[in-house]
């Protein structure tokens, strides 16, 4: 497969902080790719270098085979970007702004076919083109950058935390959009912190944190790694003795708690249902549950050893080995 | 909770207020010392004053003459100045606290907590009528400490803070007015200007009295700010009158701006926002439309001063030339400044600095909008389409230059027109062009200068800039006046354009100054290729 974006033993420091420490990303074409983080991970910062914004200090970068900073323009001729935190001109109205950046990537913006997509997006993002930028709300700036960078066609759409500020109506709508974009083969490199969305849209998953990738691979790799918790109403551990896939049983409140891992989720339902539990809840862990679950036992400085495709296994082996124990 | 307000207008302002009050107080005291080294006899004073009487365009920039006494003589000289200085000061204060904070969301985070609507803003009130009277005191003390009458040195330092209060007043009911604090700069600015030559207008209509060192001004003054503190006169008939004028109409305002913020909602102005367009104009297509479409209306402002110093130049140097000869002592002031040969040519040259000046501000402003576009996140947006790091900047120091051949073209156009019916039209129209190019020559040295700031120190852009062309403003302009040395004045661009002398062209620093432009671009551009981008403040 084609490699469009790459990147090895990315660094990036800013003074004393290392905003990124070794970053090793590898996005495929037509990959939808999740970029998953925490807050202050060196999501932006990536991105960032990727585009040619920021430069980097250490290791290696390349998108379509391209060194994004000397080559940022044609990187850009072939790019659709939303940044995280959009900002907007306060005395252009929406409209303006949309049709101003599209003319930036050599859009004819009286051409039918512009007219008519940014009409469709208009409506599917329910928004007025005709208010200035200083009237618009966090959403409403997202959904200029959004409109702006889906109305003209590209290769490589990189989307930065698109969906913060929308309503889940519009969260929807942009599920569409990237569907849409899926299937005329379009390359997405979604970052974002929220799981879900995640789950929903992307073939493939890098977490970063801390400055680095702690995991990367498919969704069905991943959901190895993620553990889905369970509870019930019960008085005694007695009802958790049966269950040979639970991890971490607890009797706290009334409630019998318990995680498992994803893949082993159907072999527990009819043990459950035999014991005709009552309250039962199943819950898919948030992001948050699973850094703290997966990583907070190396929250301290990283040694620098280590890499991305054998971190993975070894610590779902730890984990695993500590449950049982 | 108002204690810790103030004491968060404190932390952000301290610096710029030190700089605003040290600057005015300076003022005050070099003003002195200019008055005492130039104009040191009774004589000497009398003659410039009677050759006033004879060219009012001197009035237009300085002061209403009271009499020759040491003080008399210095308020006429400077006291426009130092009230112009504490209403700038305080008029930008205003709008920065509320229009400003509005605008970037931190009142509605203040007027959620218990301190409200109201506290916020009397908190701005406190803390403006405070500067200014820190201000005044300090303006007194250093007039004091020149040894001059103290009647009259509290006198005017109480004009001063008065004054500052007044126009305080002023920017805070444009801050309730208008939606951002760019609009409500400007319409104080425009007010404050309109002010100022509104109380020069009716300085220039007075009646001279019989000696010739004072003049009784018309009616018109009571309309100005500016003519109130005129007429305090310190050091002549010291009158208080006129300072509690200002007072009252400056805190009558303030309170009127608590009123207006009542009666709005937090966010909104009284001037509606018109809808905008829902499809871009066919001309709004790349980065340099962009930067014209951010900068036009102030470029516009800029080069409507042009125009208007333009035709002042002109048609006030006829004025000029029809009392040359007579008075030996207006040709000295005006020799001091343009250190050209004949009276006309003079007039022209100085006008025509001041319009070198305005051309610069455009430039700055042009530039600096460059930083507020990469401080602000809009300049990422752009930057991430293919629009090279080299082109951006390149496009800001075009319109930048271009901002600055409208102001010069509208100057130029404007004295070529104020020439009609001049006979020595030919001559003047030399003057013009030669002087007016070579202005707009030195514009363009602040233009780089900016540049090579933003891409070298992006945070100091504005500071550093606006810094730049008010100190080559002091050295080029008033260098000469306050009696600092010959050779400052040429660290000034202003100061080293080609003049004509007598109908002949001397080019002097012209070279220079095409030298340090075409580097100082040049190598600005080269840098941006290294330089990345700078977010956040």
């Amino acid at each position: 497969m084609n490699t469009i974006i790459s990147t090895r033993g990315l660094t990036k420091t800013y003074g004393r902080v290392h905003a990124l420490d070794g970053v090793d990303l590898e996005v495929q074409a037509g990959q939808v790719h999740g970029f998953l983080g925490p807050n202050g991970a060196g999501k932006s910062t990536t991105i960032r270098i990727l585009l040619g914004l920021a430069r980097r200090t250490g290791g290696e970068a390349s998108v379509f085979g391209l060194e994004p900073w000397r080559d940022a323009v044609q990187i850009h001729r072939r790019v659709a970007y939303v940044p995280g935190d959009v900002s907007v001109w306060p005395n252009l109205s929406g409209g303006e702004t949309i049709d101003l950046l599209a003319r930036l990537r050599g859009a004819r913006t009286g051409d039918a076919s512009y007219r008519a997509e940014r009409e469709r997006l208009m409506t599917a993002f329910q928004f007025d083109p005709r208010k200035k930028g200083r009237a618009y709300s966090k959403g409403n700036r997202q959904k200029v950058a959004l409109i702006a960078a889906l109305a003209v066609p590209a290769e490589l759409y990189i989307l930065d935390e698109p969906t913060s500020g929308l309503d889940p109506l519009m969260e929807v709508a942009f599920r569409d959009e990237v569907q849409r974009l899926r299937r005329t083969g379009a390359t997405v490199l979604l970052s974002s912190h929220i799981l879900s969305e995640v789950e929903l849209l992307c073939d493939r998953v890098s977490i970063i944190r801390a400055g680095r990738i702690v995991e990367s691979g498919t969704l069905a790799e991943l959901r190895h790694l993620t553990r889905t918790e369970v509870s019930f109403e019960a008085s005694s551990a007695d009802v958790l003795a049966g269950i040979a896939a639970a991890h971490d049983g607890t009797i706290e409140e009334g409630r019998a708690r318990f995680t498992v891992d994803s893949d082993d989720l159907p072999a527990v339902l009819p043990v459950l249902a035999r014991q005709a539990v009552t309250g039962l809840r199943i819950e898919p862990p948030s992001l948050e549950e699973l850094f703290l679950r997966h990583y907070g036992d190396d929250l301290g400085p990283s040694t620098g050893s280590g890499t991305r495709s054998d971190s993975g296994p070894t610590r779902r082996e730890r984990r695993h080995q500590e449950a049982r124990s | 909770m108002i204690v810790a307000l103030l004491r968060r207008r404190l932390r952000r302002d301290w610096l710029q207020l030190t700089l605003w009050i040290l600057a005015t107080v300076l003022m005050a005291y070099a003003g002195y010392a200019g008055v005492t080294q130039s104009y040191a006899t009774h004589q000497d004073r009398v003659e410039v004053l009677s050759a006033v009487m004879a060219n009012p365009v001197i009035m237009m920039f300085r002061g209403l003459p009271s009499g020759a006494s040491e003080g008399q003589f210095l308020s006429f000289e400077i006291l426009p100045w130092l009230t112009l200085l504490a209403a700038l000061m305080s008029t930008f204060l205003a709008v920065r606290h509320t229009r400003g904070d509005e605008e970037a969301g931190r009142t509605e985070l203040l007027a959620a907590t218990p301190a409200g609507r109201a506290l916020p803003t009397v908190a701005t009130i406190i803390h403006g009528v405070a500067a200014n009277v820190i201000l005044g005191i300090l303006v007194a003390l250093a007039l004091i400490g020149s040894s001059l009458p103290s009647a009259g040195s509290w006198l005017t330092g109480a004009v001063s803070a008065a004054t500052g209060i007044a126009f305080f007043g002023v920017g805070l009911v444009a801050a309730q007015l208008m939606r951002t604090s760019r609009g409500a700069n400007s319409l104080t600015v425009w007010i404050l200007v309109a002010a100022f030559l509104v109380n020069g207008m009716g300085n220039v209509a007075g009646i001279p009295s019989d000696d010739l060192t004072r003049i009784a001004s018309s009616g018109l003054v009571w309309a100005s700010p500016f003519g109130w503190a005129a007429q305090a006169r310190p050091y002549d008939t010291d009158d208080p009158w006129p300072v509690v004028l200002a007072l009252v109409v400056g805190l009558v305002l303030a309170a009127g701006s608590v009123a207006l913020q009542w009666m709005r909602d937090i966010g909104e102005g009284f001037i509606p926002a018109r809808p905008g367009r829902i499809f871009a104009r066919p001309a709004l297509s790349g980065p340099h439309a962009m930067v014209w479409r951010l900068t036009n209306g102030a470029i516009i402002g800029w080069a409507v001063g042009g125009a208007l110093t333009g035709i002042l130049a002109t048609r006030l140097s006829g004025l000029a030339g029809q009392i040359a000869g007579q008075n030996p002592a207006v040709e000295q002031i005006l020799d001091k400044i343009g250190k050209a040969g004949d009276l006309q040519e003079t007039v022209v040259t100085v006008f025509f600095t001041m319009m070198g000046i305005l051309a610069a501000c455009a430039a700055v402003q042009v530039l600096a909008r460059a930083r507020q576009e990469e401080a602000h996140g809009t300049a990422e947006i752009v930057l991430a389409q293919p629009v090279g790091r080299v082109r951006w900047l390149r496009d800001y120091l075009l319109v930048a230059t271009f901002a600055i051949a409208i102001i010069v073209a509208a100057g130029m156009l404007a004295a070529f027109a104020g020439l009609a019916g001049d006979e020595d039209a030919p001559a003047l129209a030399k003057v013009v062009t030669v002087v007016g190019l070579g202005q707009g020559l030195a514009a363009c040295v602040f233009t780089v200068a900016t540049a090579l700031v933003f891409v070298l120190l992006p945070r100091g852009t504005i500071a550093i800039a606006w810094a730049l062309v008010m100190l080559a403003t002091v050295f080029g302009l008033f260098g000469p006046l306050f009696g600092l040395p010959q050779w400052t004045t040429r660290f000034s661009p202003f100061a080293v354009t080609p003049v004509v002398m007598n109908g002949i062209a001397d080019l002097r620093g012209t070279w220079w100054l095409v030298l340090i432009v075409a580097v100082g671009a040049a190598a600005s551009l080269v840098l941006m290729r290294r330089r990345q981008l700078h977010p956040a403040g």
